[in-house]
């Protein structure tokens, strides 16, 4: 038994044009023992950062409290919102400072990027449990089905989708890889980011 | 011989008194005015700018930040603004400390920080200066107007000695009498928000030196509840947005004023 | 073995949990109170290790009775779940870690709604509408599945939760024999007998 595929759960991000989307499942287990069928694990940081937390379930929510109480101080201290990159160097150093005795949590973010010129463009980005960090320009994924996650996502995702086509794509691609792993599903949340907007919708799924 | 208990902090003298504690109040009676309002639906606090003049670098007020122009009101947490009257300087260490345990309330809790309980941490601070020997207190008085589920819409005042208490409308630093009494005259109970902002604007048009109101002397903040999320929402008014509220409520300054300013 | 229910319904938690202290195969009492009051309107039913259980509930016991007294009113239900979860959070990445899990049961006075929360030796915290910790929370939690309402009187919660007790009585090899419910809502804490 490994303590990442303890509680269940799984989280995917993808790129769209001028958009990003982030999802997961909504289960939280004990092994095969379902507990509950609404466990968020992707959190709020900013009105234009997400960051899902797939792994240890006690590990989700003491990442998720460390992660806001940072960025809150970071807040105050600069005087302005932090940037999705910056936040994805907090996560990894978080991470990073428990090398030896690691949170078992593997961190997913999305965000909307501001750049130079004063627009914004997609920026996602993954770590494994000790913050090694991997920008990417397509999509990632973690947690229990994420194998089939990256399967589903390789066979169904394309460049340049409109946020609603992204939506669509990302919301199929984690249904389907979720009904092929035990410790995933029940219900899913997908949030979808344009420049200056997000929507949150909450999917059924297998409730099995 | 007068100075004999005035040379440290922590000593009484003969009456039994902390000489400068009691200067520091005083300092604080010569400060920008700072008035709060506690109506049903909300708060409101006002404060009056010093530091003003042409020559004044105020570009990083336009955008960014918390709104507001930074000298005065302060949002110390979501669901609190702080309204500071004394030393700045001082203000702005209490300020951070008083963000931090309202970060460090959340982290624990997992809630926003009651507003008594922020108003005791900066009191328990307040009140170290006048007991342990060697530094001097904080030449800065408070006030907090917050929410919380607990006792809703509150405002506190905090003094250096580290006295706190809660009022329905008060007022600290220059003029404070003045502006009391007004107040004291004004006030009724179940007042609206809308009523709130007349009663405290035209309190501080009688109070303040100037005899016209304008952005570069005022600082003005609201909080309410969102009518969706039910959630505190603490609004600092930026310099355009002060204005325009004046221009409302018919107590702007006119057009040839803005020459000789 | 040990076994703990808790079912949310119309402004009320109930929290069960049997009363067997047992050391390794033999019971040694059978009327122990495994549900804490911690405050007014918050009730925590403990279960674990033995030792660690009683060590860590009357820790929290007391510090949330602190903070009552520091304060004038008590920590609301979400706030003492969160800090309750620290607590163990905190144990788990220590030397000796507490192995207590918990059901936390409370009425917030200021919103006027029941909350469960579901909090295991790891530090795991979720809120449910129903919840359950031991072996019988195998045969509970499906069973609660069907017939959980949360628009439920106390007298359903209570006929609904009887359902569960019974079906791991018959069910379960090692079953306890004797429970202890008490309900938590507007009014505050009390016990009732099923």
């Amino acid at each position: 038994m490994s303590i990442m595929e303890y509680n269940g759960g799984s989280v995917i991000a993808m790129v769209g044009k001028d958009c990003v989307a982030i999802a997961s499942d909504l289960r939280l287990g004990v092994q095969s023992l379902s507990i509950s069928s609404n466990f968020q694990k992707i959190f709020p940081v900013t009105d234009r950062i997400y960051v899902g937390l797939p792994g240890l379930a006690s590990d989700v929510t003491t990442l998720h409290e460390q992660f806001r109480y940072r960025v809150n101080m970071y807040t105050i201290k600069e005087e302005r919102e932090i940037e999705p990159q910056t936040f994805a160097q907090m996560v990894s150093s978080t991470l990073y400072e428990r090398r030896f005795g690691p949170y078992f949590i593997e961190p997913v973010i999305a965000g909307m990027q501001r750049t130079p010129s004063g627009s914004y463009e997609p920026f996602i980005a993954a770590t494994d449990l000790i913050g090694c960090l991997n920008f990417a320009k397509d999509f990632v994924v973690a947690g229990t089905a994420s194998s089939e996650l990256f399967g589903a996502a390789e066979g169904l995702w394309e460049p340049d989708l409109e946020a609603e086509d992204l939506f669509e794509t990302i919301s199929q691609t984690l249904l389907n890889a979720v009904d092929r792993d035990t410790f995933s599903g029940w219900g899913a949340v997908v949030h979808v980011m344009t420049k200056d907007k997000v929507i949150t919708r909450t999917l059924k799924g297998r409730m099995d | 011989m007068a100075r004999r208990y005035d040379s440290r902090t922590t000593i009484f003298s003969p009456e039994g008194r902390l000489y400068q504690i009691e200067y520091a109040m005083e300092a604080i009676s010569h400060a920008g005015t700072v008035l709060g309002v506690l109506a049903k639906d909300g708060i409101v606090l006002a404060a009056e700018k010093k530091v003003t003049g042409k020559l004044l670098d105020l570009s990083s007020v336009k955008e960014g930040g918390y709104g507001g122009s930074g000298e005065k009101i302060f949002l110390l947490n979501s669901n609190v603004v702080a309204g500071v009257a004394g030393i700045t300087a001082d203000a702005n260490s209490l300020v951070n400390f008083a963000r931090q345990a309202a970060q460090r309330h959340l982290y624990l809790y997992n809630e926003d920080i009651p507003v008594e309980l922020l108003a005791q941490r900066l009191c328990d601070m307040k009140q170290g200066y006048t007991q342990y020997g060697g530094l001097r207190p904080f030449g800065v008085s408070l006030l907090y107007a917050g929410y919380d589920p607990h006792y809703n819409f509150q405002l506190y005042h905090s003094d250096p000695s580290g006295n706190y208490s809660g009022w329905k409308a008060t007022c600290i630093g220059a003029n404070n009498g003045t502006a009391t009494s007004l107040l004291k005259q004004e006030y009724k109970d179940d007042i609206t928000i809308e009523e709130a902002i007349k009663l405290v604007l035209s309190v501080m048009s009688k109070t303040m030196d100037s005899t016209t109101l304008g952005s570069e002397k005022l600082e003005f903040a609201t909080l309410t509840l969102d009518p969706t999320t039910k959630k505190p929402k603490a609004k600092i008014y930026r310099p355009s947005e002060v204005d325009e509220l004046l221009q409302e409520q018919g107590l702007a300054k006119k057009e040839e004023d803005d020459k000789s300013a | 073995m040990e076994c703990s229910f808790a079912i949310t319904g119309k402004g009320y938690v109930i929290v069960a949990a049997d009363t067997t202290a047992a050391h390794s195969i033999i019971k040694v009492k059978l009327d122990e109170d495994k549900i804490k009051t911690l405050s007014p309107h918050l009730l925590m039913a403990y279960s674990g290790e033995p030792g660690d259980t009683v060590q860590f509930a009357e820790y929290i016991e007391r510090n949330i009775r602190l903070y009552q007294i520091r304060n004038t009113y008590p920590l609301r239900p979400s706030s003492a779940a969160s800090w309750i979860r620290r607590a163990l959070a905190d144990s788990l990445r220590s030397r000796k870690p507490y192995s207590v899990n918990l059901l936390l049961g409370g009425y917030d006075t200021s919103t006027y709604t029941p909350h469960l929360y579901w909090i295991d030796y790891l530090g795991t915290l979720t809120e449910v509408p129903f919840g359950a910790h031991g072996y019988g929370s195998y045969f509970a939690l499906s069973l609660l599945d069907r017939y959980h309402d949360p628009e439920a009187s106390l007298e359903e919660g209570l006929a609904t939760l009887k359902r569960c007790i019974d079906e791991v009585s018959k069910r379960l090899l090692v079953a306890p024999g004797r429970y202890k419910v008490k309900v938590v809502d507007k009014d505050g804490v009390r016990e009732v007998e099923i």
